[in-house]
Formats: structure tokens, C-alpha cells, sequence
């Protein structure tokens, strides 16, 4: 928060001029003397970071990432079962909602399953896409999810920003207790393991808390943290 | 942790590293003086010849790249980011020093353009008349004290100064003042408005401001009596009072801040930058393309450097390591005690280069009429006055100890008012202390 200051004329010792100057040159040398005997942190986390030594507050950026906060909007996925397969059921539901219409499904279903449907192509064009997060509040399923704290990578054809399934289906499955496939059980799912994900189901959700908000298992800050211990945040400067 | 002991081992190998290359320099001087009186060349030929391709050339020539590089670098770490380093070599940034071979190389390989109304012979002349002057002023620097050299069976008498002339500091003003003409002729010759503006008030910058510096400096030519800068740096060795050297500084304090200023203007840098004012008024060197630009912008630093070196000769005791001399004489052989001299020299010059680097990042430019307003009712009457202030205390006292003590007087006033700052509540704001505590707070 800046602080007013009022507009008054200056007085006798800074109408001197040279006193306020050398005030000045010292207040820098103090700050270049600093900076040049104590590294700068690199902590992501600004905040966080040590100020009594070195007040450097540069993140270089390609090598050190700042950690987004967790409600960030980042790359979609598609949130993948226990076995693999994908939550979603091919609703058309995000692909209503979207604003930008840059979702296109085509459903399936399985054969030997006469209930269930899933996307034979889940595809998203991350150029037409704006950002708006409404189809992870319209899935009914909880199968699509802005939770991965990527942006969409650069390419040099529009091609590659367009992603299906195959790409879009990643990180930790999660199964909730009243889901369908586990209720009833599923053809598609062999018994063990239904059996398995049966257990590891937790309940949904009434209202979206941090909690939810994020994966376990899957946050940005613990990916920062490991990519730290990794070696790969520390560049050379 | 280890930059920290990287650095003070940095900060210890430069002044030794300065100190080796002296020593080096008072070799190959020793031998180039050697070759050319083998040749039959006159004395002294031969150390000139060296010291004019080793010193002049060599040392302020490549200072003056550094601390293209060394500004950049400075400027960071005084506004908290961390500087040029993404050009790296073997994964090494080695303090962005790197960016001197790309600044080259694009200097050197830009499409020269240039406006086809020119006067050519000026236009061409112009980055060269601003180049050649404040080159010319390192020739009467002493950077090293004589010393006798053995060379093989003769010894010869070597000092790290190209030329001994009688003239010295007059020999200063005249080259500095053909400064002038470099930034005139660019701004003329070009033939573009907005470049003659800039030169227009390059020259009114300039001319003004050499008023100031020379008068600044008549004091230490009287406290010195002479104007031989080797003889005004031997004086500086004395002791007054028995302990204290006879610094230029404790002396004229006055007198080196307004020369200073001065020479500061001179450079044309922040914050007496309008002439040029790269960012946003245009300056007299627009219509110049690569090394063309290239010659104007390092002629800037090398006067820095030549400012630091007259700085540290007339006011800082020049070659002389102040406060250790008696020690180091001594316990050094006297080649090794010259090389030590010079390396303080040196050192000198570095530091000083690095406050005027400093001052440049603290102040917003002036506008024109704060420019000559300063000169003009600041430091020509304060300058005036040190002259005369000066001539009586010597005329009462010609050891110079009363000048010394209403110098260090002076000294004791500027830093009493520097440090009286007086702490007014901003009205609607914080004082410091609430402020402090409004951040110790938990968010």
C-alpha cells in the first residue's frame, strides 16, 4: 500500500542538494554491497524467501517456476479411473457449456456393458480454448479437470495444440464411492480390481473445498518441490 | 555461503591481480626502453611507446569495455535482479562479461546507414573527435612511480605515465575541452534536427560546466604548487601533523566534490545525460549507425575511466597505497613497492569508476535550466570562493596544516548535514516506525 506523501516545498538541507545526493549514493551502495557479497535465493516461493541478506527478488523464469496457486486454471486432463480408462461418460456436458465451442466428443460404448459410454475421441483445441474453467464446473463426473499447473506448450504447428484423448487422459485416478461402475460393478473391470478401486473410493464431494480443489498427490507446489530436490531448479548464475 | 567467500575472494584478487599486471607493465617497459636505446633511439622513447600501447591502450581501453558490461551487471544487483547471463560459455555466465563479444559483434556487423544530406569529411570526423580527446587525457596520468630498473647490465629510469609535460592539468582542460567539438560536429554534420538539438545542448553542457572545473581544480594546484600531476601526486605523500597524509581530499574536499560534478557533466552520463538521453529525448549521435555509435557510447565510459585516474591523482594521492607506504617501502624490494603503487593506482580508479556508476543509478536526469542553474549559481560561486579561501590559508599557513584542518572541518560539516536528516511526517502517511510495524504484523 503506498503512503501519501504531501507535496511540500523542500528545506534548507535538501535545497543544498548534495547532502540528499550523497544520502542517496549510500542507500545504493548499501544495496549493491548486499547483493554482491550474498546470493540471491531461490526459493519459488517469494514470500518465503530469506530478505536479511540479499534483497534479489528475480525468479529466472524457464529454470525456476513460481509455484501457481491452487485454484490456478492450467492444462485440461482427463481424469483417468483406477483401471485406466476414463471417468468420463460422454455426456456432452463441457462440450454444451463451452463458450468457445473448442470441445468436440464422440461417444462409445462399451461392448459387453451395455450401460456405460466413453469417449472414442475426447478432443481439445487449446488455441480456441479461453481459459473460462466451465467444463470442469459442468462434469458431472468429476472427469475433466484444469488441476495439472501447466500451460499449454508452445509448438510451431496449430496441430499440436489440438489434444485427444490419448494425451488429454493423465495423472492420478480418482474414484468416488457412488460412482456407477462401482455401485453395480462393470464388465469392463475385472473383479479383483473392482474389488480394490471399491476400497479406495472416497465421497463426493458436497461443496468443492480446497481440498478438492486439488489432487492429492497431484499439487503444483509438491512438483515444485520435487523438481527442487531433483536438481532441476538450480541453474547457475 | 559460497558466494559469499566467492566474492571475498574476488574482491581480495583484484588488487593483487592489479598489482601483478603493474609489475608486468614495468617489465615490458623496462625491455621496450632497453630495445629502443639498443636502437638508438632517445631516453624515454621506448617506455612512452609501451606505456601508450599497454596503458592507454590496454588498460583504460578494456576498463572502458568492462564497464559497459559492469554497469549493466552494477545496475542489477543495486535494483535487486540479477543482470546479463544468458550468454554462456562451458555453462558459465562468468558475470555476463560475454556480452562484450556480442556487443561487438553487433556493432561491428550493423547496416550502416546513413542520411544522404550529411556532411560527409564532418560526419565521418565526428565519432573520431569524440573518441581521440578523452583518450588523450590518460598520456599526463602517473599511474606508476619511477623506479630504477635493471635490464640485463643497464638500468633505466621507468614511470608508468606516458608523458611528463609542464603543462599537466592545463594540458587536462585543453584535451578535455576538445571534447566538444566530437559532439558538435555530430550533431551539425548529421544533418537532422533533433541530432543538432542534442549537440546544441551537448556544447552549452559542456562549455559551462569547464568554467567550474577548471577553477575547482585551481586550489590543488596551489596546495601543490605545481602543475605536474606527477609532482602534485609526489606531494600528496607528505605527512601533516605527523599522521595524517596530505590527501587532495583533506584538503580541497570542496574543491574534489565540484571538480567531480564537473567532470561528471563532462562524461555526458546520468544525471547529466540530456544531451544524449538515450531512452527518451533524442541526442546528437541518432543519425549514427553501429561501430560508428559504438565509438561515441565507449568514448562516454573511457571518460569515466580518465575522470576516476584524474580524480585519484589529484585528490586521492594518486600511485600512493595512503596509510601502509612507510610499511610497504620497507619491506618490498623497490620494483615490487612501484608495482604496489600502481596496483593502488589502479584500485583507485576502479573504485571510483564504481561510484560514478553508482551515482549514475541513483539520480533522474535534470532538466536543462537545473543543469545550468547548478553550474552556473552552485558551484562557480562555491568554486570561487575555494579559491580564494584557499590562497589565504596557504598565505597564513604555507605548510598547508591550517588548510588541512578547515578541510577536515568541511568535511565534518557535510557529513553532520548529510547525516541530519530530519524525520517530518508525510500527512496522511505513516512514520517509519508505524510503518515497521503495520509489516511485523501477521497478514
Amino acid at each position: 500500500m503506498p503512503y501519501q506523501l504531501e507535496d511540500q516545498d523542500a528545506d534548507l538541507r535538501e535545497q543544498m542538494y548534495f547532502p540528499e545526493v550523497i544520502r542517496g549514493v549510500g542507500i545504493l551502495m548499501r544495496q549493491f554491497l548486499r547483493n554482491f557479497f550474498f546470493g540471491r535465493e531461490k526459493n519459488p516461493d517469494l514470500l518465503a524467501r530469506d530478505r536479511s541478506l540479499s534483497q534479489n527478488a528475480t525468479v529466472a523464469y524457464p529454470e525456476e517456476r513460481v509455484a501457481y496457486p491452487p485454484g490456478y486454471r492450467g492444462l485440461h486432463r482427463l481424469v483417468p479411473r483406477e483401471d485406466g480408462k476414463p471417468r468420463c461418460v460422454a455426456c456432452y456436458m463441457c462440450a454444451t457449456v463451452c463458450p468457445a465451442q473448442c470441445i468436440y466428443i464422440e461417444a462409445g460404448e462399451y461392448p459387453d456393458d451395455p450401460i456405460e459410454k466413453y469417449p472414442v475421441k475426447f478432443v481439445i483445441d487449446e488455441l480456441r480454448c479461453v481459459v473460462c474453467g466451465f467444463c470442469v464446473e459442468a462434469c458431472p463426473k468429476d472427469a475433466i479437470r484444469m488441476d495439472t499447473g501447466e500451460h499449454a506448450p508452445p509448438s510451431y504447428d496449430r496441430a499440436a495444440q489440438v489434444w485427444d484423448e490419448t494425451r488429454l487422459l493423465r495423472g492420478p485416478p480418482v474414484s468416488y464411492q457412488y460412482d456407477p461402475w462401482l455401485r453395480r460393478g462393470s464388465p469392463s473391470i475385472p473383479k479383483e480390481k473392482l474389488a480394490e478401486m471399491r476400497a479406495r473410493a472416497k465421497p463426493f464431494p458436497a461443496n468443492a473445498g480446497d481440498e478438492y480443489a486439488q489432487t492429492p498427490g497431484f499439487s503444483v507446489r509438491a512438483l515444485a518441490a520435487e523438481a527442487k530436490a531433483r536438481g532441476e531448479l538450480l541453474g547457475r548464475f | 555461503m559460497r558466494r559469499f567467500l566467492g566474492m571475498v575472494l574476488f574482491s581480495v584478487a583484484v588488487p593483487l591481480s592489479m598489482v601483478l599486471l603493474s609489475r608486468v607493465v614495468y617489465f615490458i617497459d623496462g625491455w621496450a626502453e632497453h630495445g629502443a636505446l639498443y636502437l638508438g633511439l632517445p631516453t624515454g622513447y621506448g617506455a612512452a611507446v609501451a606505456n601508450v600501447l599497454l596503458l592507454m591502450a590496454g588498460v583504460v581501453q578494456t576498463t572502458a569495455a568492462a564497464l559497459t558490461v559492469g554497469e549493466r551487471k552494477w545496475s542489477a544487483m543495486i535494483q535487486n535482479r540479477i543482470g546479463p547471463n544468458r550468454i554462456r560459455i562451458l555453462g558459465l555466465s562468468a558475470g555476463g562479461i560475454f556480452f562484450l563479444l556480442a556487443d561487438a559483434l553487433k556493432m561491428i556487423t550493423k547496416e550502416n546507414i546513413e542520411p544522404s544530406a550529411r556532411s560527409r569529411v564532418l560526419y565521418e570526423l565526428a565519432p573520431m573527435a569524440a573518441f581521440a580527446p578523452s583518450f588523450v587525457l590518460f598520456a599526463v596520468v602517473p599511474v606508476g612511480p619511477p623506479v630504477d630498473l635493471h635490464v640485463g647490465a643497464a638500468v633505466h629510469r621507468i614511470a608508468l605515465q606516458v608523458a611528463d609535460i609542464d603543462a599537466g592539468l592545463l594540458f587536462v582542460f585543453g584535451a578535455a575541452s576538445l571534447a566538444v567539438y566530437g559532439t558538435a560536429l555530430a550533431g551539425w554534420s548529421s544533418n537532422s534536427k533533433l541530432a543538432i538539438l542534442g549537440g546544441v545542448r551537448a556544447s552549452s553542457q559542456m562549455i559551462s560546466y569547464e568554467v567550474s572545473l577548471g577553477l575547482a581544480l585551481v586550489g590543488a594546484m596551489m596546495a601543490s604548487q605545481s602543475l605536474r600531476l606527477e609532482q602534485m601526486v609526489e606531494a600528496q605523500g607528505r605527512l601533516l601533523f605527523g599522521f595524517l597524509p596530505a590527501l587532495g581530499f583533506f584538503l580541497q574536499p570542496i574543491g574534489m566534490l565540484i571538480f567531480f560534478v564537473s567532470a561528471f557533466a563532462e562524461t555526458k552520463r546520468a544525471p547529466f545525460d540530456l544531451p544524449e538521453g538515450e531512452s527518451e529525448i533524442v541526442g546528437y549521435f541518432v543519425e549514427y549507425p553501429g561501430m560508428k555509435f559504438g565509438m561515441m557510447f565507449l568514448a562516454e565510459f573511457i571518460e569515466v575511466v580518465v575522470l576516476a585516474a584524474i580524480t585519484s591523482a589529484v585528490f586521492f594521492g594518486g600511485w600512493h597505497p595512503v596509510f601502509f607506504e612507510a610499511y610497504l617501502k620497507q619491506t618490498l624490494s623497490p620494483v615490487w613497492f612501484a608495482s604496489v603503487c600502481a596496483g593502488a593506482f589502479l584500485g583507485k580508479v576502479l573504485l571510483l569508476c564504481w561510484l560514478q556508476l553508482v551515482i549514475r543509478w541513483t539520480l533522474p536526469r535534470f532538466r536543462f535550466d537545473q543543469i545550468q542553474k547548478l553550474c552556473w549559481k552552485m558551484l562557480l560561486p562555491a568554486a570561487l570562493g575555494n579559491v580564494f579561501l584557499t590562497g589565504a590559508l596557504i598565505l597564513i599557513d604555507p605548510s598547508l596544516e591550517l588548510l588541512a584542518v578547515v578541510g577536515l572541518l568541511e568535511i565534518v560539516a557535510v557529513i553532520a548535514i548529510t547525516g541530519a536528516v530530519s524525520r517530518r511526517v508525510p500527512a496522511g502517511g505513516r512514520t517509519s516506525a508505524a510503518r515497521e510495524a503495520v509489516a511485523a504484523a501477521p497478514h
